[in-house]
């Protein structure tokens, strides 16, 4: 029965869920600058390719991925999140980046099913 | 072992419905942040309570394995340009997800919550 061996990799690793976001986003924001146009699809890559990498760790977990990217203009920007889950398997990590002209917050959660 | 045991997705009247959820949430962020100003002391105060309170709203919508996850964006108007987006890998029969924004003068607020069925 390898399933019920598999308590040690059925947690929520952050350390990797890191790197993927973190990639992620150098990929695709890298060098940009804020572009009304462009942010619409910068964040549905961005969203979408914490995804594909997420999943490809083959956990059995859900994912839910957001992102915000805020133009950088001296405004303040707060994020919270209240989470009601299973503190043994699940877990979510936030990256948070800037470049020049525009911040951008990451957060992956995993949950265990 | 009754056929209760072998269920896989909750009944229909007891999945995480959007319409409802949403009202909650608009709810909160009304009565939380109407004629507020923003000031960055005690913003990231209001963001915690804010999505406390969402996430206990939704406990009480009694909902049975049910996790929620709630997620609570304020920002100061400036004129700035800002875009949010979400993905969610899981169950679209079972879980589903609820937003709501509020702004006035200084402030914008942006609240989701998500609910994945465990089964």
């Amino acid at each position: 029965m390898e399933d019920l061996q598999a308590t040690e990799e059925a947690a929520f690793v952050a350390e990797d869920v890191n790197n993927i976001i973190k990639e992620s986003i150098d990929s695709i924001l890298l060098n940009a600058t804020y572009t009304q146009q462009k942010v619409g699809q910068w964040t549905s890559q961005i969203v979408e390719s914490c995804m594909k990498r997420t999943t490809a760790l083959n956990k059995p977990f859900k994912y839910v991925v957001t992102c915000v990217i805020m133009q950088k203009n001296g405004a303040g920007l707060h994020t919270a999140s209240s989470c009601y889950w299973d503190n043994a398997t699940d877990g979510s990590r936030t990256v948070r980046w800037e470049n020049k002209t525009m911040y951008c917050v990451t957060t992956v959660f995993g949950l265990a099913f | 072992m009754s056929a209760k045991d072998f269920i896989t997705e909750p009944a229909f009247n007891a999945k995480f419905r959007q319409g409802k959820a949403q009202e909650i949430i608009s709810e909160v962020l009304k009565t939380k942040l109407t004629n507020v100003t923003y000031h960055p002391d005690n913003t990231s105060t209001w963001t915690r309570e804010i999505a406390d309170d969402i996430k206990g709203k939704l406990k009480e919508m009694g909902l049975e394995r049910y996790k929620f996850v709630v997620q609570v964006v304020i920002g100061e108007q400036r004129g700035e340009g800002v875009k949010m987006g979400c993905r969610c890998f899981w169950d679209p029969n079972t879980d589903s997800y609820a937003t709501a924004e509020f702004s006035n003068g200084s402030i914008f607020c942006v609240a989701a919550a998500y609910g994945i069925y465990l089964y």
